[in-house]
């Protein structure tokens, strides 16, 4: 079987590192798209450093925003384990992604270890925008007012939470202030794609009220929990998450300069580096950019100068990746052990065909 | 003396940091020295003279003749003496400027204004979202100047504004005043949703009732303050609008409850 294509030509994998090579010398404005565990995304940040090339994510915009709570604003955040222990009411806030379903009946299935004959209370704070699809995992009491959106609610919660008018009253915020007001350790949870960045900071600042009088936190549920661990990673090696670029030399990050399919759109590149271990479809299909595709495939991705396929972390290969659950990495094992190469092993080929021939710090 | 003028040459591949051409970064250098200056942003970055034909010798008057959306942090870090760009400029034009005046005859993209600290920008076309807002983990925004944008204005509008004023000439988009913490925004037009989210205090001034305000937005009747006539005269003193904005007792909401309630969002009774 194949695993390198120059055009949809089958090459040996060393022909196509060196074509690929010989293509990232040339590019005057290459451009990284990048996901993958920690191994591979550390290999391609390296590679990206010593091309000049700034990197992103594939879902770059959630990912950003995400990002912006910490960067812009910051917040008081728990850990899930923290949650599970010590939480008495638990509030959930907008869309929950459905993977995260699991975590939440684990905590459905527990006590708070402070007070074992209490039963946790569950909320769900929502906006007129709320899908309602997939289904929560749990039962909470609704908190939400006719046509209000997520960030109207909670504006209104809060307001109403330090004694203010407001002009709209929610249904069940009675009970919901009782239990907060009763409450120990009260916990939001939250993800990116809950809401717009002005409903997480007014979430956020929310919670800080709280502590004035006690006791509350946040837990945030990435809305992709592999884009989650390569920001964390991107944020080990360079200081920046994702979004960052290195033009000139020292990395520097700035979430709409180096925002790649903004970048891709505006025709700023030259060569496009797709490297996806989960498969996907590159942003510049369709135009007229020199691509080269790192990706988990069968087949030569259409339109690409070059394809390498790579194998998955946790699938193909063992590999690092990271859990919501423990709020940190973990090792994967491989499922269906591959021949397929993993991404880490290919960028270093290709960092040792260029120009210098020096190979990658990790 | 003639403007020290830059005539551009073709479209740029990369995008272009315009910032090292102010008066102050410019003064003592020769034109050959200026030529030599780098801007381009790529890992092969262009010079000024791979870009603009450079003539005249005044640096304190300082001309784009012809532009892209391409040209990032015009006039960034400006104290004193004036720019002008006859174009459309990109990303955080002005940016930190702290005297003189910037002035784009086109239309200006995202962060334009950002960190401003003094002077004057006029925008006579439209602008990007975060007016005078602050770039990614800077606490403030906009802390003095002013800020003229004869078109419409973009999502965000005068986030996290310290001190100053803007004006909008012909609408804004959504969170107008975002996380406001003082200072004034003026807003002529159509005006999105929920201005003044977040907001701590300062004043967001309408010339109609706004329709998708926070329910944390009370109304507080209609006063009758010096405030809205002495700012409709300087507005016009100004140039900056042609008629009065609020006229006499404009209708008052306070909020945003949800933070200290402490601004306001004035706007004109009948439009």
């Amino acid at each position: 079987m194949s695993v390198a294509w120059i055009g949809s030509q089958p090459v040996s994998l060393m022909d196509a590192v060196r074509k690929a090579s010989g293509l990232l010398k040339a590019s005057r404005c290459p451009v990284f798209t990048i996901d993958a565990d920690v191994h591979g995304t550390r290999s391609a940040i390296a590679l990206a450093e010593r091309v000049g090339a700034p990197y992103d994510h594939p879902l770059g915009q959630t990912l950003s925003r995400e990002v912006a709570l910490f960067t812009d604003h910051g917040g008081m955040f728990t850990t899930a384990g923290e949650a599970r222990n010590r939480s008495d009411v638990i509030v959930l806030v907008g869309d929950i992604p459905p993977h995260h379903g699991g975590l939440l009946l684990d905590w459905a299935s527990t006590q708070p270890r402070s007070d074992k004959l209490k039963k946790r209370s569950w909320f769900h704070i929502r906006g007129s925008e709320y899908s309602g699809a997939p289904k929560l995992a749990v039962r909470a009491v609704r908190v939400g007012g006719d046509d209000l959106s997520l960030g109207n609610v909670l504006a209104v919660v809060r307001a109403t939470l330090q004694g203010r008018q407001t002009l709209s009253s929610l249904t069940n915020i009675d009970r919901l202030l009782k239990s907060l007001s009763a409450a120990r350790f009260p916990v939001f949870v939250f993800s990116g794609a809950s809401g717009q960045m002005p409903d997480l900071i007014m979430l956020q600042e929310m919670v800080a009220d709280l502590n004035k009088k006690g006791r509350a936190g946040s837990v945030f549920l990435p809305a992709d929990e592999a884009a989650w661990g390569m920001a964390l990673t991107s944020l080990w090696m360079t200081g920046f998450p994702p979004r960052t670029g290195f033009t000139d030399s020292l990395p520097s990050y700035d979430p709409v300069r180096w925002d790649i399919q903004r970048m891709i759109r505006d025709k700023e590149p030259d060569l496009h580096v797709w490297m996806s271990t989960r498969g996907g479809q590159p942003p510049s299909k369709g135009t007229r950019l020199c691509l080269i595709a790192l990706e988990r495939t069968a087949v030569p991705v259409q339109g690409t100068a070059v394809t390498i396929a790579v194998g998955q972390a946790g699938l193909d290969h063992d590999g690092v990746c990271y859990s919501s659950k423990t709020g940190t990495f973990r090792a994967v094992q491989a499922a269906e052990p591959s021949q397929l190469p993993s991404l880490s092993s290919v960028v270093r080929q290709l960092a040792v065909a260029l120009p210098g021939r020096k190979a990658l710090v990790c | 003396m003639k403007a020290l003028t830059f005539a551009i040459l073709s479209e740029p591949e990369e995008r272009l940091d315009l910032s090292p051409l102010t008066p102050s970064r410019l003064a003592g250098l020769s034109q050959v020295q200026i030529a030599k200056l780098r801007i381009g942003t790529s890992s092969h970055p262009v010079m000024v003279g791979d870009v603009f034909n450079v003539s005249g010798t005044d640096l304190h008057s300082i001309v784009f003749e012809g532009s892209t959306k391409r040209f990032d942090r015009v006039g960034a870090g400006l104290t004193a003496g004036s720019i002008r760009v006859d174009g459309d400029v990109g990303r955080e034009a002005g940016r930190k400027m702290s005297g003189g005046s910037l002035t784009i005859q086109g239309s200006a993209d995202d962060h334009a204004g950002s960190g401003m600290i003094d002077g004057r920008i006029e925008i006579k076309g439209n602008t990007g979202s975060y007016l005078g807002g602050p770039l990614a983990g800077e606490m403030v925004g906009m802390s003095g100047g002013l800020l003229i944008v004869r078109g419409k204005a973009s999502d965000y509008a005068g986030d996290r504004l310290r001190r100053g004023i803007i004006a909008i000439g012909k609408g804004c988009g959504g969170y107008a005043g975002y996380r406001m913490i003082a200072g004034t925004i003026a807003i002529a037009g159509r005006v999105g949703a929920v201005p003044g989210y977040l907001m701590k205090r300062g004043s967001i001034l309408f010339d109609r009732h706004p329709t998708e305000l926070s329910p944390t937005f009370v109304p507080c009747g209609e006063p009758d303050i010096a405030f809205s006539s002495l700012f409709d005269r300087f507005l016009m003193r100004e140039k900056i609008m042609n008629r009065p904005l609020l006229g006499d007792r404009p209708g008052r909401y306070g909020g945003d409850n949800a933070v200290l309630g402490k601004g306001e969002i004035l706007f004109r009774r009948k439009f």
